[in-house]
């Protein structure tokens, strides 16, 4: 009966406190449907890596409850590492080891049937074009090269879920884009639920089916894409100054018109957070004639996922889920 | 069957890294070939004979202790690069992992005991023993490995770098050597240093190999307590190695 759950990762309530006092879960809950690719944001310190790490079976939960694939962490941790597998920041690739042989060593600790492996490793060769690299030492492999042989090794056990944590970091965006390709062919051709950790908004926006802001070890916002985009409803005005400085100076002046918690400094933007857009548009329009500040443009702006991460993320207040 | 997938990429890692072999062969065969050279013409007269038959069996015990040493490097080296963390997290037994490193570390040391053995023949030692001692001798290395072996990866799981765990090993190798019965008689001992080398497990291994070795007569009891005294050590060798392990995943 729960290996019918359509969820993948459900998670309730969940507290991490390492023995060095951190505490980096702080009653954590999210959910994570079979197929999809989910992804997880956060700035540093935000509980991504800890959750990761206590959902691939590294670490233990202080409390709460998880169940990966319908399976109980704390009971079945065992069946559950059978069934995932955990592309980690540091690549994990030996560098002593033939492609070949790292991907055949990864098929042994899975214990997969000789003859199966040999053809599932062919394929993930071939899948994630490592064909050219297979008569190099793989020491020699660039970074891009070796994180693609990590992911490929990582599929070779056939895992329902596979995490990423941050795959992409450190990456020029050539190998990013590739990277991105990478992954909805996981989702489509494997049917591989992914579980994506990332720094990058673009991506998270791109490539999520569901999308779960985090901050101090908790979720603040879970959603798709879209449904994050419409959680804030509200429309922005965008006033774009000649510089940082001139966008601070007229913040500063413009602070008798708007809520301070309603005006934010993005480069050298002033966005206005508003509920009336025609009303405040116009106050704004307005006040910056009248007192004849310079301006570039003043513009009326759909949240992006940036917007609404730094949002949610400043505001410690403001927790909701979708 | 998954010990043996660890054991066989441990082996693999260590002749890639073959510098660790000749490393970790080198001093052992120095005290062979020079230190047993020299010291054997200054004890010439003495009860000893071919000196460098003498301290054979206490440079086994040293190569083991510096094979060992090395494998519990191996954990650094697959903690920053490597499938250290992958293979925690996949359908493997913790104490898999731990006997697939521990075998290693017995392998090589057997086949750097094999090296120095033939080099000593080089230097007129008679192995004086049977089959039957042969395989006792196979068995006490064995067991010092294996020992050696689950303290190494033990303390490997607790010092931060190599450094610090080269340091820390070679202070713990290095009394732990020169305390015991490996240079020298220890007939003629007195007072605390008896005391130490006398407590020292690898004072009876020693002496067991190296009677077992030259001929000579060897306590069946005395055997016995020290290959109990091993199993014991290599036990709690491991069950420090596996707490360790442990550890490593409860922060």
């Amino acid at each position: 009966m729960q290996q019918t759950s359509p969820y993948a990762i459900c998670a309730e309530q969940v507290y991490k406190q390492y023995k060095n006092g951190v505490q980096a879960l702080s009653g954590l809950s999210l959910t994570v449907k079979r197929g999809e690719i989910f992804t997880l944001l956060g700035q540093n310190g935000a509980g991504k890596s800890t959750l990761i790490r206590i959902l691939t079976t590294f670490l233990k939960p202080g409390s709460g409850k998880v169940s990966v694939l319908g399976l109980d962490l704390n009971r079945d941790a065992d069946r559950i590492r059978a069934k995932i597998a955990c592309v980690s920041q540091q690549t994990s690739i030996d560098m002593h080891l033939s492609l070949r042989e790292n991907m055949m060593f990864q098929s042994r600790l899975y214990r997969i049937p000789k003859a199966a492996a040999k053809k599932r490793m062919d394929m993930l060769i071939d899948a994630f074009d490592l064909t050219q690299y297979l008569k190099y030492p793989v020491s020699s492999y660039s970074g891009g090269i070796k994180r693609r042989l990590d992911i490929a090794l990582n599929l070779m056990s056939e895992p329902e879920v596979l995490f990423l944590d941050e795959p992409t970091v450190g990456m020029d965006i050539q190998s990013r884009m590739a990277m991105w390709k990478m992954m909805e062919k996981i989702r489509e051709e494997f049917g591989t639920t992914v579980f994506l950790t990332t720094h990058y908004l673009e991506e998270a926006d791109s490539l999520s089916d569901t999308v779960c802001i985090m901050k101090e070890g908790k979720e603040v916002a879970q959603g798709t894409p879209f449904a994050l985009r419409q959680y804030i409803r509200q429309d922005m005005i965008r006033i774009t100054f000649s510089s940082k400085s001139a966008a601070g100076d007229s913040v500063k002046r413009m602070s008798g018109l708007f809520l301070p918690d309603r005006i934010r400094i993005q480069d050298n933007c002033c966005l206005l957070f508003t509920e009336d857009i025609r009303r405040d548009m116009e106050t704004a329009n307005v006040f910056l004639l009248k007192n004849q500040i310079p301006f570039l443009g003043i513009e009326i702006k759909q949240p992006s996922l940036d917007d609404i991460f730094l949002k949610l993320t400043e505001d410690s207040k403001q927790e909701a889920c979708i | 069957m998954t010990v043996f997938t660890i054991l066989w990429k441990n082996i693999k890692w260590r002749f890639h890294n073959k510098l660790t072999i000749i490393i970790t062969l080198t001093q052992p065969v120095l005290w062979l070939v020079l230190y047993s050279t020299v010291a054997g013409q200054t004890l010439q007269g003495t009860e000893i004979g071919n000196y460098t038959a003498f301290i054979l069996p206490g440079l086994m015990v040293l190569v083991s202790f510096s094979v060992c040493s090395s494998s519990g490097i191996m954990n650094y080296m697959l903690k920053a690069e490597g499938s250290f963390y992958r293979i925690l997290i996949a359908p493997v037994q913790r104490t898999s992992v731990i006997l697939g490193q521990i075998l290693e570390g017995v392998l090589c040391t057997f086949l750097e005991v094999g090296l120095m053995g033939l080099i000593s023949l080089f230097f007129s030692v008679r192995f004086r023993t049977g089959i039957s001692g042969f395989c006792i001798i196979l068995l006490l290395i064995f067991l010092i490995a294996f020992f050696m072996s689950g303290i190494c990866y033990g303390i490997s799981l607790i010092l931060p770098n190599e450094m610090v765990y080269e340091s820390v090993m070679n202070a713990i190798v290095l009394p732990v050597f020169f305390l015991s019965s490996a240079l020298f008689p220890v007939d003629r001992i007195t007072g605390i240093l008896k005391i130490l080398v006398s407590g020292n497990p690898f004072t009876h291994v020693i002496n067991s190999i190296r009677s077992i070795l030259l001929g000579k007569a060897v306590s069946g009891r005395e055997l016995v307590l020290t290959i109990c005294l091993l199993l014991l050590m290599g036990g709690l060798g491991f069950c420090f190695a596996a707490v360790r392990l442990n550890r490593e995943t409860d922060l």
